[in-house]
């Protein structure tokens, strides 16, 4: 199956617009005002979906829809929410069985508008379940994700939506059956359009996986921490949606543009406390001040330099080129502030941009660390285009034989 | 004790490769850059390089091509963070001597060195 | 496209002023005293727009310098989307005469670009192009540097706060 840039582009637009619409009617309701923050496809492994749920409660609503697109979509909020959310339908509040009343009623509302965008464009009917009552930690609020045979990844359409002025989120999912996905994206691919194909994008993936797993492997040879590769994955979004997936948090990191094929850049970034963290793993020393010093920078300089080869090199192993990259740069920064000029560099030839990200971490101390990288969407499609799906799993070299 | 030139643009892993190598070797320059490690090459003449590939102004494997065709016995250790196939071999073409990838520790960088200049 | 127009949301008049959060290809114009932020900006230029006659405020986040080079948005591209910005002040009320504008952003934090200038740079320039060409005076800046900067406009006065990570917090 192929798709083309502008069936994905058109779809998650439709994404974007449903959550519009969804936040609008919470808007209508309660007087919340809440912003869309992202919309994006995401191409994962299916037990990876919703791992940046973790840790936090939610509570939310359930539907399945079927019709031109088969599925499950999810509405939750993050339990903090739910008091303020009720005071705002049932004025004095309410508890038990009013409170999950009452979300019910306004996931219902939402849910509704995030639908019918679907079904209006598609020009026909997409009919959804009642709304069922979820509570939950973590991914486990999400319904499991559809399973096709020979096929561990799938396609998640989701939305972030920001509550202005509170730090609390809601988020929208939905989870398509991949063959309805499949047929419709298709049936709206232009004739002669940019297709991708996707088996070879979860190659790409699995890759990229592979990849992740040595970088974290590179991570804790030189730092000695146990480090786990955790999720990979590739979405597809706007560009002005690229800088706002890392937020306004303050990050270190390095920064380094990739040539050949594919060209882009990429980032390897840790937030403050990782930062100081695997630096100081890192370093023989003591160091010599508080916070941030010069030698914890060159540390991180180093780390993100053989993070980085440890991601890349998979690539050109399998597709058998050299992808080169330049020295990493020092970045430390408001995250957002850190992705922006790339993703502009990136946006002066397209209009939506493929985002590759993993991530890593360590029970051990607290450490996570990031990678984010932003392929040109052409060079891309012409990897994609040339990559032998048997070599997927050459990603080592062979130093040995070479010498 | 043989005569060692690092090239590395990473302060940080300059120091890790001192640490591993001053012991038994007598360290005759660091540089940060392809041009240094060439100009300090043909000064010092060192009996090994220990050379990174991606460094600024000119890369390790260009650095490498120069200094192998101005003495083609001189030895030259490609240590880099890059794990290419077509890398290694663009380093062979160069001339390069042995590869080691990092992060590395310190026997295999001991086991790389005894290959190309035996003690 | 969103568009704010001081209607959408009503909410109690007295104690916090109303926030708007304004995104990367979006902008935000209110009459009512609201603050409009926008943060994490690096190469991309917060460019606001202030009437004192008419007590109109409004902020725009562009990230490309000019329209014809891509497809998108008017509020993604420095030059239309300053200019989308001065019709929405207008049809919010404010006069085109009367108005000011304090622009922030455009650091070259990052700089791949072996191919002449930086987008950092050539945004600053083009929104410094179109505010001349419509006759609004700049009268306050923070641009360039290689620090990322957060935005908060305050309507009531015209006040345009820089925030950065790295340099504090300055007052436009």
């Amino acid at each position: 199956m192929k798709v083309d840039i502008q069936s994905l582009g058109t779809f998650n637009q439709l994404a974007h617009e449903g959550a519009e619409q969804a936040t609008q009617s919470l808007a209508q309701m309660t007087g919340i005002d809440a912003v869309v923050d992202v919309t994006k496809i995401t191409l994962l492994n299916r037990d990876d979906v919703g791992e940046e749920l973790a840790g936090q409660d939610f509570v939310g609503v359930q539907f399945d829809f079927e019709g031109a697109l088969d599925g499950d979509t999810v509405l939750v909020f993050e339990s903090d929410s739910v008091g303020p959310i009720t005071e705002a339908l049932v004025p004095g509040g309410a508890d038990g069985e009013m409170a999950q009343s009452s979300v019910e009623e306004i996931g219902n509302i939402m849910m509704s508008g995030f639908i019918d965008g679907w079904a209006d464009y598609l020009g026909t009917t997409i009919e959804h379940s009642p709304p069922e009552y979820i509570e939950a930690t973590g991914a486990d609020v999400l319904p499991p994700a559809p399973t096709v045979a020979d096929q561990p990844q799938v396609f998640v359409f989701k939305s972030q939506i920001e509550w202005v002025g509170e730090s609390l989120n809601f988020y929208i999912y939905m989870l398509p059956e991949y063959d309805t996905l499949a047929e419709l994206m298709t049936d709206h691919a232009e004739p002669g359009g940019d297709a991708i194909p996707i088996d070879k994008l979860s190659v790409f993936n699995e890759m990229t996986t592979s990849g992740t797993e040595q970088a974290a492997e590179n991570v804790e040879m030189m730092t000695g921490i146990p480090t786990e590769a955790e999720v990979t994955q590739i979405s597809f979004a706007p560009i002005e949606d690229v800088p706002k997936q890392v937020g306004d948090d303050t990050y270190v990191g390095t920064v380094v543009e990739f040539t050949g094929v594919p060209s882009g850049y990429l980032l390897v970034l840790f937030d403050e406390v990782s930062a100081q963290n695997v630096a100081e793993a890192l370093m023989p020393t003591e160091p010599d001040g508080e916070g941030l010093t010069e030698q914890h920078k060159a540390a991180i300089e180093e780390l993100g330099n053989i993070m980085t080869s440890g991601f890349v090199d998979g690539w050109a192993n399998v597709l058998q080129t050299s992808v080169d990259h330049t020295p990493p740069q020092l970045v430390h920064d408001i995250g957002q502030a850190i992705v922006d000029p790339l993703a502009a560099q990136v946006g002066q030839h397209q209009e939506h941009s493929f985002i590759i990200e993993s991530e890593m971490r360590t029970d051990e101390i607290e450490f996570s660390s990031e990678i984010h990288a932003l392929p040109d969407e052409k060079e891309l499609r012409q990897a994609l285009a040339e990559l032998e799906v048997d070599r997927a799993d050459q990603t080592d070299a062979d130093v040995e034989q070479i010498f | 004790m043989p005569d060692v030139l690092i090239a590395d643009d990473s302060e940080f892993m300059r120091n890790l490769l001192r640490e591993i190598l001053e012991e038994d070797h007598n360290i005759v320059g660091e540089v940060e850059n392809g041009v240094e490690a060439v100009e300090v090459y043909k000064e010092q003449t060192p009996d090994l390089v220990m050379m990174d590939i991606v460094m600024p102004i000119r890369d390790g494997i260009e650095a490498t091509d120069e200094i192998k065709t101005s003495n083609p016995d001189a030895n030259v250790i490609m240590c880099t963070s890059v794990g290419q196939e077509e890398k290694m071999k663009e380093a062979v073409k160069a001339g390069a001597d042995g590869y080691i990838t990092k992060p590395f520790q310190k026997p295999s960088v001991m086991e790389a060195i005894e290959d190309v200049v035996p003690s | 496209m969103k568009v704010y127009d001081g209607s959408q949301t009503e909410q109690e008049s007295v104690g916090q002023p109303e926030r708007k959060k304004v995104g990367i290809a979006e902008y935000a114009v209110t009459t009512d005293e609201a603050v409009l932020t926008t943060s994490g900006l690096g190469s991309c230029i917060g460019v606001a727009l202030y009437d004192p006659d008419s007590n109109t405020a409004g902020l725009v986040h562009v990230m490309l310098p000019r329209h014809d080079d891509g497809e998108g948005a008017r509020a993604k591209f420095a030059d239309t989307g300053v200019e989308v910005l001065l019709e929405e002040m207008e049809r919010a009320g404010a006069r085109r005469r009367s108005m000011e504008a304090k622009i922030a952003g455009g650091s070259d934090m990052l700089d791949f670009s072996e191919n002449g200038s930086s987008i950092g740079s050539r945004n600053a320039a083009i929104v410094r192009e179109t505010l001349a060409a419509n006759d609004v005076p700049i009268l306050g800046e923070d641009v360039g540097g290689d620090y990322g900067r957060s935005l908060r406009l305050e309507a009531a006065t015209g006040d345009l706060i820089v925030k950065s990570a790295s340099q504090g917090t300055a007052t436009l």
